[in-house]
């Protein structure tokens, strides 16, 4: 009851605002981009770009350069290694990404190690600050969220091809490896804008919760991603809610009520969809 | 003289620097049925790759209606339209949220950027009418990761006929599919054949099958050994020759597809 009471207070905070505003965004966007990735079977991607991404702050921090500026260039730079690895060897894809991703940590702690001057919380990167987003962080999210939308929109047949078989995508004309560039792309760019938000070891959840929940309980593929973008946003908001209201970690409260989402949705796979 | 639909000549494909194919050399005429038989590793798939443009050729002209395929693997966008592709298999895995409508509709699309709300009306009658074909009208609000495998072949037969295109290349399509089941996607075809006008190229094992409803079959290791009607490339000394000399034909003798 102390906590309704408390709510309009809470809703009241600028800061408060913007985060809920930056926890729909940045939910919705990865539900969003998640539906794909997940079909694609990019799931790993997204959590190991997120460990990655470590590095790319450490260098920052190393080079004494504002992290939040390396970051979005080193995601793309890695993205771009990552999937000419995947291509080129002929490792599965699961342990290339793992050897990245190891490494990558490993000489972040590394670089971080280096640092004597550093005297920032390490907290923040690894479970995010989402009640430090700022509103031009706010808006390059939502220039994101536009142009994931409109690229989606327009590419949703050579998406589901391409998920479905190179081959049969090539061979309906798609332009296979633009399309899986693109994507990849994309991807990285939004996971590197919204680790400041959810930090990196929570991001993977942002991308693949939302969409597994949606896949459980949608027919058609439009319904699929919708329900994911809603679910990626609604719980963002709910979870910073809790967060606000229990004063727990922002991040972690929005993947727990993800968690809660997805539980309900396998419950309503088992209760409803099947019968 | 019938009309060539595809055109291929001295096709040559390497593989970590190893010839895969070498010098292989054949002509669809409009409408007919031609197999694509030989052992596992023969690169009966790596042939069709190649002629679709999916993967790289090192030698070899390919012409689809008399256009030619550029040295990058494109077709022209007017003859690329002309063509149906089924592969061996498709990643539906787990639960796929794609009903059989949506899908077949994805067949009718452009390959280009499209919004999905353009030419909406157009679309649906012909999503209805491929499904109705195919005898998938009942199967239409299911999720593709439903069906059965005799189900999902034949909905992958209306993602093929629901725009009219003139060549369909299958990739061992009956692959894993029971007697009947595979019987009945065989009828589906070649009605859909008649009635379509299309010429058809199929990778298949099944000799029987190849026997009974093809018009031409080529023989494939490497190389073409030899091609021809069924019974003159099928005979016991020829696939002697091609899959080896312990091969033995067993004949169903069932009564050839009307």
């Amino acid at each position: 009851m102390a906590a309704v009471e408390a709510l309009p207070a809470l809703l009241a905070l600028p800061f408060m605002q913007r985060a809920l505003l930056g926890g729909l965004l940045t939910g919705a966007l990865g539900g969003l981009l998640g539906s794909v990735a997940v079909l694609r079977q990019l799931s790993f991607f997204s959590d190991a770009l997120g460990h990655s991404a470590l590095l790319g702050i450490s260098l920052g921090i190393l080079l004494g350069v504002n992290p939040t500026l390396v970051l979005v260039p080193f995601a793309v730079l890695f993205a771009l290694l990552v999937n000419q690895l995947v291509q080129r060897s002929r490792l599965p894809t699961d342990a290339l990404l793992n050897i990245v991703y190891s490494t990558s940590l490993a000489l972040a702690v590394l670089a971080l190690s280096l640092v004597d001057t550093y005297r920032g919380n390490i907290q923040p990167l690894l479970f995010g600050d989402i009640l430090g987003i700022s509103w031009p962080d706010l808006w390059v999210i939502a220039g994101l969220s536009v142009l994931a939308l409109g690229y989606l929109i327009v590419s949703l047949r050579a998406q589901v091809l391409v998920i479905l078989s190179d081959d049969l995508a090539g061979a309906f004309g798609v332009q296979i490896s633009a399309h899986r560039l693109a994507f990849i792309v994309l991807l990285a760019v939004v996971v590197a804008v919204s680790i400041k938000a959810v930090g990196v070891l929570l991001i993977s959840a942002f991308v693949v919760i939302p969409a597994c929940a949606a896949r459980l309980v949608s027919r058609r593929f439009s319904s699929y991603v919708l329900t994911s973008v809603l679910l990626g946003g609604s719980c963002a908001v709910l979870g910073l809610l809790g967060s606000g209201l229990t004063n727990l970690p922002s991040g972690p409260c929005v993947v727990v009520v993800q968690f809660a989402g997805f539980l309900l949705a396998l419950l309503w796979s088992r209760l409803v969809v099947r019968t | 003289m019938a009309e060539l639909v595809l055109q291929v000549r001295g096709l040559r494909v390497l593989r970590d620097g190893v010839p895969v194919v070498d010098d292989v050399s054949f002509a669809l005429p409009a409408e007919s049925d031609t197999a694509l038989v030989g052992p596992n590793g023969a690169g009966k798939s790596t042939v069709v790759a190649a002629v679709l443009g999916l993967l790289p050729r090192q030698a070899g002209d390919v012409r689809l209606l008399g256009q030619p395929l550029s040295p990058q693997g494109r077709w022209p966008r007017s003859v690329r339209t002309q063509v149906a592709y089924l592969p061996q298999s498709l990643a539906v895995e787990g639960r796929f949220p794609l009903t059989v409508r949506d899908f077949v509709g994805f067949g009718f699309d452009p390959a280009g950027p499209r919004w999905p709300w353009s030419g909406a009306a157009g679309r649906r009658q012909a999503i209805e009418r491929a499904l109705e074909r195919t005898q998938c009208s009942a199967l239409s609000a299911r999720l593709i990761s439903e069906l059965s495998g005799g189900q999902w072949k034949r909905v992958q037969l209306a993602f093929c006929v629901v725009r009219p295109r003139r060549l369909l290349v299958l990739d061992e399509a009956q692959a894993g599919l029971d007697a009947p089941s595979s019987e009945r996607f065989q009828q589906l075809l070649l009605d859909l054949r008649r009635q379509e006008g299309w010429t058809v190229l199929q990778v298949s094992h099944d000799l029987e099958m190849v026997r009974r409803s093809c018009d031409q079959v080529l023989c494939l290791n490497r190389q073409l050994r030899c091609s021809g009607s069924p019974d003159h490339a099928l005979s016991a000394q020829r696939l002697a020759e091609l899959y080896g000399p312990g091969y033995v034909p067993y004949q169903h003798h069932h009564a050839p597809l009307p």
